[in-house]
């Protein structure tokens, strides 16, 4: 175990030593500490929950065939160790040597695409993520890299013709030409565990899922987290001080994905961003639902396994998760053993996950074809939005066109994402037809008592939890036989 | 004059090397200061004690009110608005005390450690209960025009209803945030990101109880204004001077985003009764309306803003006969404030909303309704102020609206949809903007600006306006290059100073362009008054012949040139250096007030506006019957900017405040509890437009070929008037939801999903009970 973090700033190696008494600690996030520097104060503060973008900075790391991966990730929900073997790279950093304007700033420069600017680095950042992934961006995948950047002057319509317009920018810049130095500068920073204190903090990432089960025997309170997008939040809004956190993010054996041919495997530290990827070749109905998960930003660093693991009431994965008859992988010191997600999810923010446990993969089945499952996320915005309602349903209609198998699932309606039994019951057997469903949305309403609160009102969620159900038959009904597939606008609600 | 060039800061923006507030190196380490607010709506503080706070190590200073060395008032209008609160809290987030530290986190120590002992008091805390109360702010307003009451029991058909408009929060992506450094004696140098530097420089001496010329205020550039750092800014940058003064070192506040929304006022609720009656063809005869804001705490702007609304009720619309009252009642709420359009997109919602229903009450195409209430010559133009309307600029931009957006066909085309679909609904809406530009506090309506021209031939524009991204640095930079005839690049627009102008009005009222560029061109016209006999001298000694007056001299491509003898020419940096030889000043004061305006705000009649904007959008959207969620399909915008001041400037504006007038129409809602606790205090449950919201097909075109002879280089204010362009997207919303209902839903702004889905239920069943009846 070491404790000093090392990653690549401005094209150097940062090694960043932590003392008990000083500063940095090991939840000062990213941006703080960037900010604290005199050469990256163009990184901007505009709400430290990872819900404006301001202070989007890129990340590359090896992408394991010899080149790198950027990612646009929030600083501001990045604890300040989890960059160990990254290279950050801010919007100072954008710039040739000669000081000529990167493709993408140039852009921005010349569709007006910066009014006050206090969004702008972020901005440019999101768009230099994107222009290093891909070439030329349609519309829809420019409009996605920024829906975690939120500008209150221009209206985005200048941002988007920028991100179109930046064409070819990533391919020929200065980081392309310097990326095999920086990718064996990364390649040469140890993997070894991590384990810091500062100011009575403690933070420790293990290498091996056995050296995290034995930090989790040690420190059963501790904080396990892999994004911390949900534990960041804790520290930057609530100013909480978390004793000791255990960061499941560097164990490279969580990040695989398997595919066989009766499931998908996602290790718990698989980003949400790296499953959707996935699930557009195959589970349509999550790929839905993630793209209108958070925004890229915090895709790029939340995880499958810390999504299952909040187990909140409106998880955006959980509901659909629950429908696809996902199982979740648990490990502990005596064993592995695997949970249906229904029975992970035991209350309000409360799992199954035992203290000697860790949640370490996700296994989706594959639908059969004669199987229909679609998701719904309904709220206030579309993008970069907490669900108000969420759903998934799934459904086999027999060749008499009688219900043989429902799974109705709910995010937003009750204490935790929950199944509506009782109507699942009544649809069964019967003909999948409007007038059972007209039937099933009245039985519904008895099923929940959603709350009240800032996102609807209870009769709100009730009245979306039914029309969502209609919703769903009217886009499915006839699809007999046919995989359904979900669309961006079905998920949207 | 068409203007390409990139924004004044753009490149500074998109290199991050863009200077805020925040970024701002002084020499030696600044104090963090913070506020210690109540968590109380109303309550009146028992006893407190600050030792123990006091006490910690690195905690420099912690005040409350009995340590204000000055005057404990920050009312920009009225005196109304204590700094640090004394004896009584009135809202939630009300400053009480402040605290310098070494770190954020020894000021949260701090903030802990006060001891203080509240009385809760009754608290008001929406408007209804204030109206209840009788809880007035001031005393009702009036503007009438003929005899609307009894013309409303003579008209052929009325229609009456009452419509909530919500409070909209400012979201400007940089904070409150201010950083002031103490100097010499009595000095202080104030950063602030206020858009009234005068005002914030004038409370500053205030508080402190120095004078205004002990204060400098400088503002290099805002992250964003939109209104919400007119009156608010002062407080954190009076806070910030009253503890460097305490430490005698810099201290920075910076309020984080939660706080910030929870302690800043917002746009002002409206709550507005209304009355029409109207002809068979849809014309309104007669209008009456009872428009009531929730004004918060303390007055701020409130009745400047009461004023703007009761002004702009009539929006491009002539009605005969009129009666509008506006009232403002006090609640226990953070002080509602300035906020782009300012009261305009209230008052004009209401007309939106009663030519709406005109509409469907008749079964007439809404835009043709419209059309027919316009201010038209000869003789349906003068205002119920009494101020007249130009022309048939309203009819000519809406026949070309209605023919370049397709507005017929596409009526069409959505109603074929709708009759195609069992749960989505296509809605349509155009809607007109006429906007008064002048500040309505006529005195309000002056500038100056200080232009100075160096020996190298470079000059520095020094004005009174605030760059917040709207462009006016850029805007004011093309007028000064353009008046001397210099490229661009030899002309820089310095950061924003109150030592540089003394007593400047805010930059707000869209007239920053208006005012500070007339300004500057003034006092170009004085160096050119000063140089043009000595240039005219000089070109005389060189050369024989006819002499050269000074009238004919050019200020062109970077020269100086005699028209009548164009090779007696100098380059401009020739040229000043002779005259600096020539001991010439090169340097000039400017300052413009607005001519001609003024109004009596008693009677309610006058010219309180030097000329109107004019813009119309026609938005089309689709929503789900299911879950209430609306799309936006298309918005085709014109707009009549006058002559262009820079193209992609006012394109920006367009585009940008219609995206936050669809804000304000549809997802941005405040929510409080019943203890005036503000809920929504955030981004993850306040949310404004992203870049997947905005119409994916945004066609804008400015109306050419209409110079306004009234302003600078012919141009038209643009910052506030798209804002109120977005209640397309909002009655679209309507139209679609009442595409083939008979009745009229609740239906307020913002429209919600909720609302929207409310509205779809409330209109099934006002169906079904038609059917049966």
């Amino acid at each position: 175990m070491q404790s000093t973090v090392l990653f690549v700033l401005d094209g150097q190696l940062v090694r960043l030593g932590f003392s008990p008494g000083g500063y940095p600690h090991v939840t000062t996030t990213l941006l703080q500490y960037l900010r604290s520097l005199p050469g990256h104060r163009g990184v901007k503060e505009g709400c430290a929950e990872g819900d404006c973008g301001a202070c989007t900075v890129v990340l590359a790391e090896p992408d394991g065939d010899g080149g790198l991966r950027y990612r646009a990730v929030d600083s501001c929900l990045f604890f300040l160790p989890m960059i160990h073997g990254k290279q950050v790279i801010t919007v100072e950093n954008l710039r040739d040597p000669s000081g000529n304007l990167h493709g993408v700033q140039q852009a921005m420069v010349d569709e007006f695409g910066s009014q006050c600017g206090f969004c702008t680095p972020g901005v440019v950042m999101s768009l230099f993520a994107l222009h290093k992934t891909l070439s030329a961006p349609k519309r829809e995948q420019v409009v996605d890299a920024i829906a975690g950047n939120l500008c209150r002057c221009t209206g985005y319509r200048s941002i988007i013709d920028a991100g179109l317009g930046a064409v070819g920018s990533g391919a020929g810049d200065q980081f392309h030409a310097d990326a095999g130095r920086i990718h064996d500068l990364l390649l040469s920073i140890p993997r070894d565990g991590l384990m810091i204190e500062t100011g009575g903090r403690r933070y420790s990432r293990p290498s091996t899922i056995e050296e995290a089960l034995d930090a989790r025997r040690r420190e059963p309170d501790a904080v396990v987290l892999c994004g911390a997008t949900d534990t960041a939040l804790r520290v930057t809004k609530n100013h909480e001080e978390i004793p000791s956190i255990i960061d499941l993010s560097g164990i490279a054996a969580l990040r695989a994905q398997r595919r066989t041919d009766a499931a998908f495997f996602f290790g718990a530290a698989v980003t949400i961003q790296e499953v959707m990827d996935t699930a557009e070749k195959g589970i349509p109905s999550l790929a839905g639902m993630l793209a209108v998960f958070g925004s890229r930003q915090i895709r790029n660093i939340a995880t499958i396994g810390g999504n299952v693991g909040t187990a909140s009431p409106i998880g955006d994965t959980l509901p659909v998760l629950v429908a696809l008859g996902a199982e979740i992988e648990l490990t502990g010191s005596h064993g592995v053993r695997r949970l249906p997600v229904e029975e992970m999810l035991t209350g309000y923010r409360r799992t199954a996950c035992r203290s000697d446990e860790l949640i370490t993969g996700v296994s989706i089945p594959r639908i059969p074809s004669d199987i229909t499952v679609r998701a719904y996320k309904v709220s206030r915005r579309a993008d970069l939005d907490i669900s108000t309602v969420s759903a998934a349903f799934r459904v086999r209609v027999d060749g008499d066109g009688t219900v043989d198998g429902a799974i109705l699932a709910f995010g937003g309606m009750a204490e935790k994402v929950r199944r509506a039994r009782s109507t699942e019951e009544f649809l069964q057997g019967r003909p999948w037809t409007r007038e059972t469903v007209d039937k099933a949305m009245a039985g519904l309403s008895d099923e929940f008592r959603p709350l009240c609160d800032v996102r609807g009102s209870a009769s709100f969620r009730a009245a979306v939890a039914r029309n969502l159900l209609l919703k769903f038959w009217a886009e499915t009904a006839g699809a007999n036989g046919q995989r359904a597939v979900a669309s961006a606008e079905g998920v949207h609600g | 004059m068409v203007d390409h060039t990139p924004h004044d800061s753009a490149w500074a923006h998109v290199t991050g090397e863009a200077v805020y507030v925040d970024d701002i190196a002084v020499a030696g380490v600044p104090l963090v200061g913070y506020v210690f607010s109540s968590p109380h709506a109303h309550a009146r503080i028992r006893s407190f004690d600050v030792r123990d706070a006091r006490s910690i190590p690195g905690v420099y200073a912690v005040l409350g009110s009995q340590d204000i060395p000055g005057e404990n008032q920050l009312g920009p209008v009225v005196k109304d608005e204590v700094c640090l609160a004394s004896g009584e809290v009135e809202c939630v987030g009300q400053a009480i005390f402040l605290i310098a530290a070494e770190t954020e986190d020894l000021c949260r120590e701090a903030a802990k450690r006060i001891i203080i002992d509240f009385e809760p008091l009754p608290a008001v805390v929406d408007l209804p209960a204030a109206m209840a109360g009788g809880m007035l702010l001031g005393a009702p307003r009036k503007i009438e025009r003929g005899n609307a009451a009894a013309e409303l029991l003579r008209a052929p058909h009325t229609l009456q209803g009452e419509l909530h408009t919500g409070a909209q929060e400012h979201w400007y992506l940089e904070t409150q945030v201010a950083l002031s450094v103490p100097g010499e004696g009595e000095e202080l140098l104030v950063y602030s990101s206020t858009q009234h530097p005068s005002e914030t420089q004038a409370l500053v001496a205030d508080v402190l109880g120095i004078h205004r010329n002990d204060v400098v205020v400088e503002v290099r550039r805002l992250g964003g204004g939109f209104g919400g750092k007119e009156t608010q800014a002062n407080h954190p940058a009076c806070w910030s001077a009253l503890l460097a003064r305490a430490t005698r070192r810099p201290v920075k506040i910076r309020l984080f985003r939660d706080d910030d929304m929870s302690m800043t006022g917002k746009r002002h609720p409206y709550l507005i009764r209304y009355e029409a009656g109207f002809d068979a063809e849809g014309r309104l005869l007669a209008v009456t309306l009872e428009l009531h804001a929730d004004g918060g705490m303390a007055t701020d702007l409130s009745f400047a803003i009461l004023e703007r609304a009761m002004l702009h009720v009539d929006n491009a619309y002539f009605i005969p006969d009129i009666s509008v009252v506006g009232c403002v009642w006090k609640t226990h709420l953070p002080s509602n404030t300035a906020f782009r359009g300012f009261g305009g997109p209230q008052g004009m919602a209401v007309m939106e909303t009663i030519i709406d229903r005109v509409a469907r009450a008749l079964r007439l195409d809404a835009a043709e309704v419209r059309r027919r209430n316009f201010y038209a010559s000869p003789d349906r133009v003068t205002t119920h102020y009494g101020q007249v309307v130009e022309g048939d600029r309203l009819q000519t931009m809406f026949a070309r609206l209605v023919a370049s957006s397709g507005y017929g066909e596409r009526r069409s085309a959505v109603r074929e949809f709708n009759t195609t679909q069992e749960f989505r609904r296509r809605g349509l809406a155009l809607t007109p903007v006429k906007f008064g530009i002048s500040f309505t506090t006529t005195f309000l309506n002056q500038a100056g600006a200080l232009v100075l021209i160096y020996a190298d031939g470079t000059v520095l524009v020094n004005h009174g306006g605030v760059e917040m991204g709207q462009g006016l640095h850029t805007k004011i930079r093309s007028i000064a290059a353009a008046e001397l005839g210099l490229p661009l690049a030899r002309v820089r627009v310095n950061a924003t100073n109150t030592s540089k102008i003394p007593n400047t009005s805010a930059t707000a009222a869209s007239s920053g362009a208006d005012l500070n560029g007339m300004a500057v061109k003034r006092a170009i016209d004085t160096l050119k008054e000063r140089i043009g006999p000595a240039m005219a001298q000089l070109f005389n000694e060189r050369y024989e012949g006819e002499l050269t007056r000074a009238e004919d001299l050019r200020w062109v491509r970077g020269a100086i040139i005699d028209s009548e003898h164009p090779e007696r020419m100098m380059p401009f940096v020739q040229a000043m250096q002779a005259m600096h030889l020539r001991q010439i000043p090169l340097s000039a004061a400017g300052f413009f007030s607005t001519p001609g305006i003024g109004w009596d705000k008693v009677s309610g009649k006058g010219r309180p506006f030097l000329y109107y904007a004019f813009g119309m959008a026609v938005t089309e959207v689709e929503v789900d019957l299911l879950t209430g969620g609306h799309t936006i399909l298309r918005t085709d915008i014109l707009h009549d900017v006058g002559d262009s001041l820079h193209e992609g400037i006012d394109r920006g504006q367009i585009e940008g405040g219609f995206i936050q007038g669809a804000g304000w129409c549809t997802t941005e809602e405040i929510l409080r509890d019943e203890n005036g606790r503000l809920l929504t205090h955030a981004p993850d449950t306040y949310k404004i437009p992203t870049a997947g919201d905005i119409p994916p097909d945004f066609r804008v075109t400015f109306l050419d070929g209409v110079p306004n002879p009234l302003a600078v280089r012919n141009s038209k204010a643009v910052g506030e008037p798209p804002f109120m362009l977005a209640l397309s997207v909002w009655l679209a919303i309507k139209d679609a939801i009442c595409a083939d209902a008979g009745g009229e839903p609740h239906f307020p702004i913002p429209a919600t999903r909720e609302v929207i889905l409310n509205a779809i239920e409330e209109l099934r069943q006002l169906t079904a009970e038609h059917a049966r009846a």
